[in-house]
């Protein structure tokens, strides 16, 4: 079975693309964390049952943190890095306050994100369609909460197929990333 | 009565640039379709693989069986970019087009099940099957122009 032919030259072509792709791959792999999206909602465990919450991306803080309600988690943190410095940021969508934009929307494609006033703050719930309902999160008014997708390409109907790239992202009235 | 001959002679003649015209344009179509076949495979899969080999955490959540964002989910993607871009180049210079081909069209067809059992059949899936059918039409695509032979 003849495949095609290739000469020196074919082999040093390939040669050089696998060595550049080698040094791509390094630098993807030491800078695998910066491209991550936070609070991603991609289940941990590879199963489809866990319920997907939005993950902190530091450690809450009492002080900051208001009273937890009945069947609700606190999750405000320590505010952390503006999310304009952060490389996701151009690919969050705020979806609180004000209305979603048709990007934003596309953006929860497969996602369930609700944001719910209450007296002293926001209740936040996130969740993955077809995989239950997360738990309700709490933050004091004046956040905004955005929902982060890399890539929409991965978005068919209703279902997003990689939910790697996918985040939830809270900030405080400043913009710093409190969860 | 004249004009029905006059008629019917001009028939050939008005039938023969239609039949040249088709000719032509399957001799063409026959001639750079599989070099255009091969040269954007090769553009789709370069993007993929660079993009994975770049940012990898973003396409974790397409490895079965990994969590998404862990460490030997990123070695699979990276492994997997890194095929791709290889591949890529020698689609594009049409290096060993028919093996490519062959090893592109058995990664699409893993990518096509996996998103079939994970999603059924949708959109992003019978896209991903058409390109599956065009790197299967290269494997038998005897005829190729600009390869890099020496």
């Amino acid at each position: 079975m003849q495949f095609g032919s290739v000469g020196p030259r074919g082999l040093v072509l390939l040669a050089a693309v696998g060595v550049l792709g080698l040094v791509l791959a390094v630098h993807g792999w030491a800078h695998r964390e910066t491209g991550a999206v936070p609070g991603t909602l991609s289940n941990p465990s590879g199963a489809a049952h866990a319920p997907a919450t939005a993950a902190r991306s530091t450690p809450p803080t009492a002080g900051v943190t208001p009273p937890a309600q009945s069947g609700q988690s606190a999750a405000a943190g320590a505010p952390g890095p503006l999310l304009a410095s952060q490389p996701f940021a151009q690919y969050s969508f705020v979806i609180w306050p004000g209305t979603p934009t048709p990007a934003a929307k596309a953006a929860l494609t497969g996602l369930s994100v609700s944001v719910r006033r209450q007296p002293s703050g926001l209740s936040v719930t996130a969740s993955v369609n077809g995989q239950g309902t997360g738990s309700a999160h709490f933050y004091p008014a004046g956040v905004s909460v955005y929902v982060v997708e890399a890539a929409m390409g991965d978005d068919s109907g209703a279902s997003d197929y990689n939910l790697g790239d996918d985040g939830l992202v809270v900030t405080d009235s400043h913009g710093r990333i409190i969860s | 009565m004249s004009a029905p001959k006059s008629a019917a002679a001009n028939r050939p003649t008005q039938a023969r640039p239609s039949s040249s015209w088709r000719t032509t344009a399957a001799e063409i179509a026959a001639c750079w379709g599989p070099t255009a076949g091969r040269v954007l495979l090769g553009l789709v899969l370069a993007w993929f693989g660079y993009h994975e080999l770049v940012q990898p955490a973003l396409w974790t959540g397409y490895v079965p069986a990994v969590s998404s964002g862990s460490a030997p989910g990123v070695i699979l993607v990276l492994a997997h970019g890194w095929l791709l871009l290889v591949l890529a180049a020698a689609l594009i210079a049409g290096i060993w087009v028919r093996g490519t081909a062959g090893v592109a069209a058995v990664l699409l067809a893993e990518v096509v099940i996996w998103l079939a059992v994970k999603g059924g059949l949708s959109d992003l899936t019978l896209r991903d099957a058409g390109v599956l059918g065009l790197a299967l039409c290269l494997t038998g695509a005897t005829k190729q122009r600009f390869v890099l032979t020496s």
